[in-house]
């Protein structure tokens, strides 16, 4: 996920060669990653036996920022203390009770550029999520967020095993690099095994949910989280917008 | 001349002390005037000088605290970047505000084990000796471990609150008691806002507190610089009289100088931290001017030495001065002494020989008058003898011969009358245009009259109606002087001849005649009077009508010469002013 407008890379590496090194410095990702990795957490999951059901979407997503230059670093950005990705994307999840699986898959989030990718991850309640550096630089990630406090600690590329975390209470968790102010991060952390993030127009689908009465809840920034009642049927294809 | 030796009038001597008074006066002034302003320049000089080290110095320490100020400015800056302080404050989790701040402050934090043995130590002063962060309100936040923070009084505690939060870095000044009952200290506050990330915007404060700059060690000029802030001055060892004293004319705003202890002292204050939402505090410099005055008071001493010695050779100068100047002077007027005195001699001389000349020509007067009575009495005797008929004729021949030489006795007291009213220059001058032609016709016809044995011829030249100015009276006695002299020292059978012309506005008259030329060592002397030619002791006259014409020619403004007496001719040429002929209107 890579949104930086072509100025600002030519102003980073500018700031590079005066630092002799320090900085983003690697030539960036092609855009389009994103998609990518929707697909990637989307399929992930093993699709349950028996649930044919599926919810259709699109969240209204509040309108891209135009941010000052030197923001637009950030990639978690905050209005009024909410944080949120920019450009926005939502996650849509379903709550209810669902019985726990056996094992998790492991998430990452890598340290690339002096960037967390991903920005925005959503996980399940339960998860491990690793944070491999991928930078030459020392990396610090730590977090202060109620639902889970850590600090890995320096460490370079070559740290074996893969530093991680278990998240084992649900909220948003906010990850910050103790040596580059700017990194930012968002791992939400959700009770549930059915939850997409949007794409970036805001459509959404789950798929292979079990029929039933649930609320499906839309997180678009750390301070709103809109929720609609749902009732889902075998086979059915449910269709919800928000808002 | 005078000799010098003589002694000198008084009036000389006073010119002399008149002039060295003038001098000294003048000199005296305008090395009183010098000596003013110069004292006046060194004075301001002085005080010019010690301003500028003044200024020197405190500028000196306000660039250390400046530079100090801003690499503690600079600090704190990379100090409120730092990520765990900004999540603890973000992401609602306060409790490990301070924790985390100790660990990324511990650098900034005078150690709390090295109290006591890194006092001296440069670092610092560059270290914090406490700090609190301030919450969205401005309050104080609580510490968890308060030893870690720098323990605070709970008064001081809440002085680090601000009445909000504030976007820019606040300077602020705490003075606190000091330990053991030493002097008060006062602690530099720097308030560093602490803004969002990503929004920019102020969501808390860290307010760090630091010894303030002191001046290393006591300048040599005296200055001492203390902070004056919540009504008190800090830093400044006084007295409490003096410290009370000088709190009182720092609050009441006064003028930049202060007396302390006893002495004079500058005093400069600056505002230590503009614009601060904190408690205004004040730089305090007092400097000495105990220097100051004595050194002014040294120069005016050497001033008034230099200006005396000064003085004395100016007055010494006058002296001699005086003396050379007046020296010309004195002599000029010891000559112009002796100069009149002479003068008065001369004009004394001169008033008697006037005097001399007055009595004697009165005398010729008086004598001509008394004589001529006798004379007329004599001649009326005489004629009424010639009158009587029993004379015979040798008797009456006789008696006519006494009655002519009475005529002439007459002629002769009238020209003596005549000569001494010139020389008593009594005689005065009616002029106005006269007949020349005239003149001259009448004296002819005169001549002729005379009864006389030579035969002489007349021969005229002279244009008619010639004008001369002059009195008709003594014009006409020339001219019959003239031409009775050239009858008288005629020959027989001779020549006269009377041309007239004028010659630059000058009427010229030629009165020739033939006969015995005059002797070239008469001819000198022919204008003196009682002169008479050599020739002919029977020619009639007494020598004085030449004179005669001569004195009345240049009364005239006219002159008479000899021109020319050789062989047998002799000319006599009289010049009087012409008056031209007005034509008639």
């Amino acid at each position: 996920m890579n949104t930086l407008p072509d100025v600002l890379f030519v102003f980073h590496s500018g700031r590079r060669a005066a630092r002799g090194g320090r900085g983003p410095g690697r030539p960036r990702l092609p855009r389009g990653r994103l998609l990518l990795f929707i697909v990637a957490v989307g399929a992930g999951y093993p699709a349950l036996p028996v649930v044919a059901a599926s919810i259709e979407g699109r969240v209204t997503l509040p309108k891209t920022r135009s941010t000052p230059v030197v923001n637009q670093r950030y990639e978690i950005v905050s209005k009024a203390g909410a944080l949120s990705t920019n450009p926005p994307v939502a996650i849509v999840y379903l709550e209810g009770t669902f019985p726990k699986p056996a094992s998790l898959p492991v998430a990452q989030i890598r340290q690339k550029d002096l960037t967390f990718v991903p920005s925005l991850l959503p996980v399940q309640l339960g998860s491990r999520v690793e944070f491999p550096n991928l930078d030459e630089s020392y990396h610090n990630i730590f977090s202060f967020s109620p639902p889970k406090r850590f600090d890995l600690g320096r460490y370079r590329a070559d740290e074996r095993p893969i530093p991680s975390q278990l998240f084992d209470a649900p909220g948003l968790v906010t990850l910050r690099c103790d040596i580059h102010e700017h990194m930012r991060a968002l791992i939400l952390v959700v009770d549930t095994p059915h939850f997409a993030l949007t794409s970036a127009t805001g459509e959404f689908r789950l798929t292979g949910l079990p029929e039933g009465r649930y609320v499906l809840k839309a997180w678009i920034d750390s301070r709103t989280t809109l929720e609609r009642p749902v009732e889902l049927k075998a086979d059915g294809v449910v269709r919800l917008d928000f808002p | 001349m005078i000799a010098p030796s003589v002694p000198q009038p008084s009036h000389v001597a006073g010119f002399r002390t008149r002039l060295v008074i003038a001098m000294m006066l003048v000199i005296s002034s305008v090395t009183l005037l010098a000596l003013y302003f110069t004292q006046r320049q060194l004075a301001q000089n002085v005080a010019e000088a010690l301003d500028r080290e003044f200024q020197g110095e405190l500028d000196a320490l306000h660039h250390a605290q400046d530079v100090r100020r801003a690499a503690l400015v600079e600090r704190c800056r990379a100090l409120v970047r730092k990520p765990r302080i900004h999540a603890a404050l973000e992401d609602d989790a306060l409790d490990l505000l301070y924790l985390s701040a100790e660990d990324e402050l511990r650098d900034v934090m005078v150690p709390e084990s090295g109290n006591g043995a890194g006092r001296a130590s440069p670092q610092r002063a560059l270290q914090a000796e406490f700090y609190r962060f301030l919450d969205r309100k401005g309050r104080v936040i609580s510490p968890s471990r308060p030893r870690s923070v720098g323990l605070l009084e709970p008064t001081a505690d809440s002085r680090l609150a601000l009445p909000g939060l504030v976007d820019r870095p606040q300077i602020g000044y705490l003075a606190r008691p000091g330990a053991a009952g030493g002097p008060s200290l006062v602690y530099e506050l720097i308030a560093m806002p602490i803004n969002s990330m990503e929004s920019g915007e102020t969501i808390a404060m860290l307010v760090l507190g630091f010894k303030p700059f002191e001046l290393r060690e006591r300048e040599a000029s005296g200055m001492e610089s203390g902070i004056w802030v919540d009504g008190r001055v800090h830093g400044i060892d006084l007295p409490p009289n003096d410290a009370a004293m000088l709190a009182r004319h720092l609050a009441a705003g006064g003028e930049n100088r202060i007396t302390l202890g006893g002495a004079p002292h500058w005093l400069l204050t600056k505002r230590l931290n503009p614009e601060s939402q904190y408690t205004p505090a004040f730089e305090v410099c007092v400097y000495p001017l105990a220097g100051l005055v004595k050194r002014q008071r040294q120069l005016r001493w050497q001033v008034l030495g230099a200006g005396g010695l000064l003085l004395l050779v100016g007055l010494a100068g006058s002296q001699v001065l005086a003396g050379r100047l007046s020296r010309p002077v004195e002599k000029l007027a010891v000559d112009s002494k002796a100069d009149r005195a002479e003068r008065q001699k001369v004009e004394a001389a001169l008033e008697m020989t006037s005097a001399e000349l007055q009595r004697s020509a009165r005398f010729s007067a008086d004598a001509s008058h008394q004589l001529k009575t006798p004379v007329t009495v004599l001649r009326a005797g005489l004629e009424e003898m010639l009158a009587r008929e029993n004379l015979t004729p040798e008797e009456c021949h006789e008696i006519s011969a006494l009655i002519h030489q009475t005529f002439r006795l007459s002629t002769l007291i009238e020209d003596l009358l005549l000569l001494s009213r010139l020389d008593a220059g009594r005689l005065k001058l009616q002029v106005c245009p006269v007949n020349f032609t005239q003149l001259i016709e009448a004296s002819l016809d005169d001549l002729s009259a005379v009864p006389d044995e030579v035969d002489i011829a007349v021969e005229t030249d002279f244009p008619s109606d010639l004008l001369v100015f002059g009195e008709k009276r003594y014009t006409s006695i020339i001219l019959q002087n003239l031409l009775e002299n050239a009858r008288k020292y005629n020959r027989p059978g001779g020549r006269i001849r009377v041309s007239a012309r004028v010659e630059e506005n000058r009427v010229k008259v030629v009165i020739a005649n033939t006969g015995p030329a005059i002797p070239a060592n008469a001819r000198g002397h022919i204008f003196e009077r009682f002169h008479r030619g050599a020739v002919g002791e029977n020619v009639p006259g007494y020598g004085l009508g030449l004179n005669l014409a001569r004195e009345l020619a240049r009364l005239h403004r006219g002159e008479l010469s000899l021109t020319r007496s050789d062989l047998e001719w002799t000319e006599f040429e009289l010049t009087l002013p012409w008056a031209e002929k007005k034509t008639p209107a």
